[in-house]
């Protein structure tokens, strides 16, 4: 279709997104290969957002802040023309133990990093079996709107959507009785209740509610978390570190959307979504020039996008469930660039380059999330940190190493703000963390960049400078995503749609928000 | 009173606005209701008197426990029009407007009179309390919501000499107000030429420490004008005469009910000509939209119903058979001498079925129980309306 086919006018397009992060490109992508015209504007200098790397020090390549692919689904990938991305093996988690008897996980697999059993190892391997055929299940819900009740049984779309989750209830019924009652019982529980029910405490069943705490605001003993460890699982539970590095996952999307047409501008800060009639008909930029186009799609969150509308737009109710969205960002960035690899000790080589987790217990993962609560700085946080170099060594100059670090449990903005103190004072405390593994590890370190979760914030624009937007929580998903009322991906101003993380169905690089909303868009025939 | 007397650290019971003691003394019926946390009087003396007072002289009801918000600041009017379905921006300085205001699914949620002082500076009247709706409503707006309900006392004076006495009480300058105006007549006094019963009157809005002696200067005047104070009795049988909707009788509030589809929208309450589509979104517009020309789900209506039994509650049939809704406020009317009310049908009836409309009355003859089936006829206009409710400068009655 030309660019004014919409009759938006000359040098319009049908489609302009607000945000080149990997799901406003996953969007760009459905939309350009449908034919349709699509302006990508990003703020910064580069497409990318929180899945591009950065260089802190010259010739040295880091993950910006994303530093592993999850929950990529297959379908997906191959629908954005992204198959390759999903070649590179999954990698294992190796949970560090302070004594040294490291444990490794590889899919439904435990075993010491020495090659001697866990004793564990069965009822994990059964655990996350289990989790897994659950996940499966509500995975298939990620792929689509989620259900909405409202439409009646007289409208089409109702119809489909109720009969993904007759699907789903069916599903859930063929799996017998027991693991349906057992899918039931344990679907809102808390993480740390399920694994310790299977296993004794320690490295391994730390590993687990790490993984089920990770990016929220959120302790294993939080109800909900059983859900978020599914929805690590939902695409089967694989880690990927890709070949070319992360830089290549968002280098990847940018270059399917070009390919397929897509128009993408740098450098682009958008001011204000234009609203004629109740309808989005483009978008102002800082430097005051204007954007026409026949819909808006936003990757910001859903009360940022009402904001660059006009507030007056909205209803008051749907104001006041975007203000309310809970999204507090838990989770710093420090990425490190060292002049060698650190040796690890009591770890194999090839190992060492899989995702290290620091969470010795459960127990130790709910105490570390006490301080966030009240402002405070922990003095022993969960981290999981991977050293991409030992896979791609092409990602640092002259044989140095990096090390991307996610410390958990960070708050957005600790007692007293962010003075160098305070960011000292959390560098130091991972390094310390790591130390304890990687014996001089802090003597290695020629740059180090930490970006807390107001950093992520001002840097992205992420909400709260939340991962995921807005929490993965059983309050804020499917239906509820980012809040009552705004699923559907589309906000109340005709023509202008959510598609960043805080839509159906959230977090991680995955693309399906924006691909989603896309399909949603051409579904609503509004172009 | 024994609350009155017991120690507290809080105020316990419902509250005496500043007119109490003058009002205790004048009640006979000793006849008290709650309304929003006050002590309010129902009947002072006889409902009967009462009501024939406001029709053929002048009455004085105390409205001090009405909600008061002052929206002011630079975005006043956005908020206001974000808020109310009636185009605030087509009112003049000056004036005072009947309001209606929804939720997200463009259900009433209270109504109201608004006063608008100019572009920056509101005042909301209502029954509800909506102290928090409207700070949500301003959010995001340059714009300052106060409570004024512990601030500005109000009194209704009411009825044919209203004017009279206001000329006689040195008030004469509220000669100029026509109806729906309001002007500061004296410093820290704005009158308005609003009211609840359909008839001339005025409301006289002060500080809560002076409204006492305005009463006494008032209640000087009006010996020769036939002064009597009033309860909401009396009151009630004139706002259904005059067609008025009370909130919680003829609609309930969308925020106290609790039941699903239990609000009402404007357009179903018969207010479609102060729903303004056209002046770009208020809360609720994109609900209303579909309503819009067509109607909704129900639909409230005058209606006469033959014989003199009031039929409150009663239900209405279409050919006596299908149960087509109910009435909401039903009284006989003394001085139209017709039995009236307010009553809400399932859409199409009342609205476009207007005809075999008929009402099952209940009457309790002294412990026997008879029930009667008698037509109704909708009707268009205010039960009651006359000429001196509407002219400027009005007459000396």
């Amino acid at each position: 279709m030309p660019p004014d086919a919409t009759g938006a006018g000359k040098g319009a397009f049908d489609v302009v997104l607000i945000g080149g992060g990997h799901n406003g490109l996953a969007a760009a992508i459905t939309l350009a290969r449908k034919g349709r015209s699509v302006c990508v504007l990003e703020r910064a200098d580069r497409p990318g957002g929180m899945a591009r790397s950065s260089e802190p020090a010259a010739g040295a390549h880091v993950p910006e802040i994303a530093h592993l692919l999850y929950n990529l689904d297959a379908r997906v990938a191959r629908e954005l023309g992204l198959g390759l991305l999903l070649k590179s093996p999954p990698i294992p988690a190796v949970s560090l133990a302070p004594d040294g008897r490291h444990v490794v996980i590889a899919g439904d697999a435990a075993r010491f990093a020495d090659g001697t059993p866990h004793p564990d190892a069965p009822a994990f391997g059964e655990l996350n079996a289990r989790l897994r055929r659950f996940a499966g299940l509500l995975g298939r819900l990620s792929l689509k709107s989620p259900p909405r009740f409202d439409g009646g049984l007289a409208s089409l779309a109702t119809m489909g959507e109720m009969a993904a989750l007759a699907r789903l209830g069916l599903d859930l019924k063929r799996l017998g009785k027991h693991e349906m009652r057992e899918f039931l019982r344990i679907l809102l529980g808390n993480a740390h209740d399920l694994v310790l029910d299977e296993m004794a405490d320690g490295p391994l069943a730390g590993a687990i509610c790490a993984d089920a705490v990770r990016g929220n605001h959120v302790g294993p003993r939080s109800p909900g978390t059983v859900f978020n460890l599914m929805y690590r699982l939902g695409s089967g539970g694989a880690v990927r570190l890709p070949e070319g590095g992360m830089g290549a996952v968002c280098g990847a999307f940018e270059q399917a959307a070009r390919a397929a047409g897509a128009e993408i501008r740098t450098g682009c800060d958008v001011v204000r979504i234009l609203v004629e009639n109740d309808a989005a008909k483009g978008v102002a930029l800082r430097d005051g020039t204007t954007i026409r186009a026949g819909a808006v799609l936003s990757s910001a969150g859903p009360l940022q996008t009402m904001t660059l509308a006009g507030i007056g737009h909205f209803d008051v109710e749907a104001v006041r469930r975007a203000r309310n969205l809970r999204c507090k960002g838990t989770v710093a960035k420090l990425n490190l660039v060292l002049g060698a690899a650190p040796e690890i000790t009591g770890l194999r080589g090839d190992l060492a380059a899989g995702r290290l987790l620091v969470a010795p217990s459960a127990v130790a993962v709910e105490r570390a999330f006490n301080p966030v609560k009240y402002g405070e700085l922990p003095a022993e946080p969960v981290i999981e940190a991977v050293i991409p170099t030992l896979t791609e060594p092409s990602l640092a100059t002259n044989g140095r190493h990096i090390l991307s670090a996610n410390v958990q449990h960070i708050a957005h903005t600790p007692r007293g703000g962010w003075g160098d103190a305070a960011r000292n004072r959390i560098t130091a405390t991972v390094l310390s963390q790591l130390e304890r593994h990687m014996p001089g590890l802090k003597g290695l370190v020629e740059a180090a960049e930490l970006l807390t979760p107001a950093d992520i914030e001002a840097r992205f624009g992420a909400p709260g400078g939340h991962w995921h937007h807005a929490e993965m929580g059983i309050d804020q998903i499917l239906t509820l995503r980012p809040a009552n009322g705004l699923a559907h991906y589309r906000l109340a101003v005709h023509g202008l749609y959510l598609c960043g993380a805080s839509a159906h169905p959230g977090g991680d690089v995955t693309g399906l928000p924006g691909r989603n909303s896309a399909r949603q868009l051409l579904k609503d025939r509004i172009l | 009173m024994p609350q009155a007397t017991r120690k507290s650290h809080v105020p316990v019971g419902a509250i005496p606005t500043p007119l109490h003691a003058r009002l205790e003394a004048l009640s006979t019926a000793r006849r008290w209701t709650n309304w929003a946390g006050f002590v309010s009087p129902l009947v002072l003396d006889t409902a009967e008197f009462e009501y024939f007072a406001i029709r053929n002289q002048s009455t004085l009801f105390d409205i001090s426990p009405m909600h008061k918000y002052r929206i002011t600041g630079p975005d006043a009017l956005a908020v206001v029009n974000r808020l109310v379905t009636r185009d605030a921006g087509r009112m003049r300085d000056g004036r005072v407007g009947y309001a209606l205001w929804c939720d997200e699914e463009g259900m009433v949620i209270d109504d109201g009179t608004l006063f608008r002082f100019s572009d920056t500076d509101f005042r909301l009247c209502c029954q509800e309390p909506m102290l928090g709706w409207l700070q949500e409503t301003a959010w995001g707006f340059d714009a300052d919501i106060r409570d004024e309900s512990h601030e500005i006392a109000g009194l209704a004076l009411q009825g044919p000499t209203s004017y009279s006495l206001l000329s006689d009480a040195g008030l004469a300058a509220a000669a100029a107000l026509g109806p729906f105006d309001m002007a500061e007549i004296e410093p820290g006094l704005v009158i308005s030429r609003t009211g609840f019963t359909g008839d001339l009157g005025y409301e006289l809005w002060t500080a809560w420490d002076s409204v006492a002696d305005l009463w006494d200067r008032l209640w000087a005047a009006g010996a020769h004008c036939g002064l009597r104070a009033i309860g909401s009795q009396a009151l009630d049988i004139c706002r259904i005469e005059a067609g008025f909707i009370a909130a919680g009788v003829d609609f309930q509030p969308a925020h106290a009910a609790v039941r699903l589809h239990r609000g009402r929208s404007p357009i179903e309450l018969g207010f479609e000509k102060l729903v303004d589509f056209g002046k770009g979104h208020f809360n609720g517009r994109r609900a209303l939209l579909p309503q819009r020309g067509t109607g909704g789900r129900h639909h409230l209506a005058r209606i006469d119903i033959a014989g003199f039994k009031p039929a409150g509650g009663a239900l209405i049939y279409h050919r006596k058979k299908k149960e087509v809704g109910h009435v909401t406020s039903g009284v006989w009317s003394p001085t139209t001498k017709r039995n009236i009310a307010l009553a809400e049908f399932r859409a199409p009836y009342g609205r476009t079925v207007t005809d075999n409309l008929w009402v099952e009355i209940y009457v309790n003859q002294e412990g026997q129980w008879d029930r009667r089936i008698v037509p109704l006829t909708v009707v268009s206009e205010p039960f009651f309306r006359n000429a001196r409710s509407r002219a400027t400068p009005p007459g000396p009655f």
